[in-house]
């Protein structure tokens, strides 16, 4: 099924670079980068969302200085469109619709129903291969040096398909996790905890002496628990809400004995008062106004989303206020966590793709290449010298532009103005980002003890499904996560008994679940074939 | 029409008949049939012609190729959509929610506007109109996010029921509430709108009926249940026949905002599940399956409402 392209693949072709035939029309196509400005009066459109940070401060493209000097540098017009904040899916659906595609598309295609390599073949992008290897010297040259990640960014079949975001350290892959008030543990004498039973002892504590109304909290949108999908409080009993790996098999976890001992601490807890009363409809403006009320004392956040919105409110009130990361809980102390948060390299966010009716595809790949390119790295990550960041020591330090802007903007605003690197696009981004981003000493401290998991042995890769299957797995799919989510919340709940569980093991399988794993298992062998 | 119909005893074809009737009307009522034909174009544009988009109900469409030029898949999408897992639940669930709306819903608005029609004082009338149409106009999302707030643990609604006895838990996360929320929150957001067509035919009855009732003797009630009330049974005898023809269409957008898994058991409904799949793949066809199986379903409700109406008192659609 999965036959190798003909002609020209990326990977391993490292004994003959490939400078071999240049089309007639280009100018420069060898090794050596195209030569930035370039000269051209063609003019490309580009259709993406700006970044979430932006709303309401600018609502253009054309507007946002970083965009303007991004044109300049590659010296290519661009003609940018975006959709409204918040309806990316939506209107990227209606403009596929109509037929009408721009030049390039900033869109999650890994995750486009049926896989890319459907979008590839109903005519909605093209396959990039052979123009990567003419025209993208700067990106094939990371992805020759980076074969694991070359392995992420195409498909089963080896077509190319985009330019995506690359999270360019390990210390980048993790910052999302369990966190916990500091300042409260501190007063009741306790430690972080560490294993299920110090969260039980540590959660009483807080209801009884601290008074927290829902000592422990999750956001319940877009789907209930949904924070718990890679392990938080699951892995302590072996296995996580989805997909993962283990021994080379394909295991779905709600459907393993593990799941059962989760719902029952679970359960435990909501009667106890411990876990949130309105778990299954708390949003997350709720879940702000419960943390920095003191109603919730613990939860599971991001390192720039979580911490990074409630500390300084927190510290607003309280001096001594302080929400730090927990590790990932475990039955019993000292036992690595088998599960936590970890993204992969190829971060499938923000990638730009090219549509299949372009007419300027060569010079799109050219500008799209720049990202990859020293300079153009430093463009995307850090902005302008002397504007965005200046070089200290030979570290790039942002500027108070950005970290304490003068028209009050708050540094992420700021920084989706002059630079890319706090949001994903097509470059490879720089940990020294992140560095100066999340520079709360509760952010700095978090990563690494998140990072403490042994996720990396069970996580599935990337998997594409081949489109003739993805209609039929996404139709199981959508019934299993059904009935994942209304067991699961039914026997926290106290709705059903702990004994429905094996009930519920059964419809699973009415729902097709094995052939869904099946489905995810036949993607594996063929990930590793790749 | 009819009055025009040639009285001649004289056998024609009917087909002859019909057209010479009809030249013959249009020459009468030329100006009528002028104004007839933006509405005919109205429907033939935005009605009728996008229907043949329907048939992408029967293919695997994919934009690029075109509605005409996407494969056929024959009824692939209906198969799917019946043999679903959840399929009798959503059916279920979704004629249930339509049968209480219809229930509790519909005479609501009627109850109103005999009541405002009963108030003599203006202002009060006008005042209480006001207020009652007032919630029609918020927003959706912000009206659940209110209900929300109200049945939370430590909402309003829920404090209030706290005193009465009950447990106190988020009346969204039990099954067994849903629909009573649904609905009420449904009454109280859409009576005020909804009996403003049935304040207006209360306009239309003509008043000297109510004076010969006073001389016979006859009670404010009983002027209310022989008067009144058959004055605007045709009124709710037509919205009735409408409603029925919504019986399938039980908007997603409230479903989707106040439900959640603990709830699907009595909540999940046909828009909100397609809702879902959507989420997953771009399923143009496979949605378009289901609207069509809602329309085949609504139609047949409608023209047998209508029927039944028709036969039962006289009032119907055609």
């Amino acid at each position: 099924m999965a036959s190798l392209i003909a002609g020209t693949t990326l990977a391993g072709c490292s004994e003959n670079k490939a400078g071999n035939n240049t089309p007639s029309g280009s100018d420069t196509a060898s090794e050596s980068a195209a030569v930035y400005p370039m000269k051209t009066d063609s003019t490309l459109t580009y259709w993406g969302a700006l970044p979430n940070n932006l709303t309401g401060v600018k609502s253009a493209h054309a507007e946002v200085p970083f965009y303007q000097e991004w044109q300049k540098r590659t010296g290519v017009t661009v003609d940018f469109t975006a959709p409204p904040a918040n309806q990316v899916d939506e209107s990227f659906n209606v403009m596929l619709a109509s037929g009408e595609l721009p030049d390039m598309l900033e869109y999650n295609f890994f995750n486009f129903p049926g896989g890319p390599e459907k979008a590839i073949k109903d005519g909605y992008i093209m396959e990039l291969n052979d123009l990567i290897d003419k025209y993208a010297p700067n990106y094939k040259k990371y992805l020759h040096e980076h074969p694991e990640v070359e392995k992420m960014v195409k498909t089963d079949k080896g077509s190319y398909y985009s330019f995506p975001f690359i999270r360019g350290d390990e210390s980048l892959l993790t910052f999302q996790g369990p966190v916990i008030r500091k300042d409260w543990l501190d007063e009741l004498g306790l430690p972080v905890p560490e294993t299920i039973d110090e969260w039980t002892t540590t959660l009483k504590a807080f209801k009884e002496k601290k008074g927290a109304a829902a000592p422990i909290s999750f956001v319940a949108k877009p789907r209930v628990f949904n924070e718990l999908g890679n392990g938080a409080f699951i892995g302590a009993f072996g296995v996580t809400r989805d997909f993962y790996l283990e021994d080379g098999k394909v295991i779905f976890g709600p459907a393993e004995p593990g799941y059962k001992d989760f719902l029952s601490l679970f359960r435990g807890w909501y009667a106890d008062g411990l876990l949130d009363k309105d778990v299954a409809t708390v949003d997350s403006k709720v879940m702000d106004a419960n943390i920095t009320s003191g109603q919730t004392g613990a939860t599971w956040a991001n390192a720039g989303g979580g911490i990074g919105k409630w500390q300084p409110i927190l510290k607003g009130a309280d001096p001594q206020a302080s929400i730090v990361a927990a590790p990932y809980p475990v039955l019993e102390k000292g036992i690595t966590p088998k599960f936590g948060q970890r993204d992969y390299a190829f971060s499938t966010g923000g990638m730009v793709a090219i549509s299949a009716t372009s007419k300027n595809a060569e010079l799109a790949v050219k500008l799209l290449d720049y990202g990859y390119s020293e300079e153009g790295n430093k463009l995307f990550n850090f902005g302008t010298e002397g504007v965005s960041y200046t070089m200290e020591d030979g570290y790039p330090k942002f500027t108070d532009l950005l970290m304490s802007n003068p028209d009050k903007l708050a540094p992420a605003q700021a920084m989706s103005l002059y630079i890319r690197g706090n949001t994903m696009g097509p470059f490879v981004s720089d940990k020294r980002v992140s560095e100066q981003y999340l520079n709360l000493p509760e952010q700095q401290a978090a990563i690494p003890i998140w990072q403490k998991t042994d996720m990396a042995k069970y996580q599935i890769p990337l998997l594409t499904p081949t489109p003739e299957e993805s209609a039929e797995y996404a139709n199981i799919m959508a019934d299993v996560n059904t009935l994942v989510d209304e067991m699961t919340l039914k026997i926290i709940l106290g709705t059903e008994p702990l004994e429905a569980y094996d009930k519920y093991l059964e419809k699973l399988n009415s729902v097709k679940l094995p052939r869904a794993i099946e489905i995810k298992q036949a993607a594996l062998e063929r990930y590793l074939k790749r | 029409m009819s009055k025009l119909a040639p009285m001649t005893g004289v056998q024609t074809s009917v087909n002859n008949s019909f057209k010479r009737r009809f030249i013959r009307d249009f020459k009468l009522n030329r100006l009528l049939y002028i104004m007839m034909i933006p509405v005919i174009l109205y429907y033939a544009v935005f009605h009728y012609a996008p229907m043949y988009g329907a048939i992408i109900a029967f293919k695997d469409f994919s934009p690029m190729k075109g509605i005409m030029g996407s494969d056929w898949v024959g009824f692939q999408h209906f198969r799917d959509f019946f043999s679903s897992y959840y399929f009798w639940r959503i059916l279920g669930n979704t004629v249930l929610i339509s049968v209480y709306s219809i229930l509790f819903m519909f005479p609501a608005p009627i109850l109103l506007a005999l009541l405002i029609n009963e108030v003599r004082n203006q202002s009060f009338k006008r005042i209480v109109q006001t207020f009652s149409y007032m919630p029609y106009f918020i927003s959706l999302v912000v009206i659940c996010g209110m209900i929300t707030d109200f049945t939370n643990s430590n909402g309003v609604i829920n404090t209030l029921f706290s005193w009465l006895g009950y447990d106190g838990t988020a009346m969204l996360q039990k099954p067994g509430l849903f629909r009573p929320v649904y609905i009420l929150s449904e009454i109280w957001q859409k009576i005020g709108w909804e009996s403003i067509i049935y304040i207006a035919a209360l306009a239309g009855i003509d008043q000297e009926q109510y004076e010969a009732a006073r001389i016979d003797g006859a009670s404010r009630l009983k002027q209310m249940l022989h008067i009144t009330l058959p004055g605007i049974l045709p009124t709710i005898t037509i919205m009735f026949i409408l409603r029925m023809g919504n019986m399938l269409n039980v908007g997603f957008e409230k479903i989707i905002l106040l439900y959640n898994p603990v709830t699907y058991e009595t909540a999940d409904v046909i828009s909100s599940f397609v809702y879902r799949k959507g989420l997953l793949e771009f399923g143009w066809s496979y949605s378009s399956a289901v609207g069509l199986f809602n329309s085949v379903v609504n139609l047949i409700l409608l023209i047998s409402a209508n029927y039944i109406s028709r036969r039962v008192n006289k009032t119907s659609l055609w």
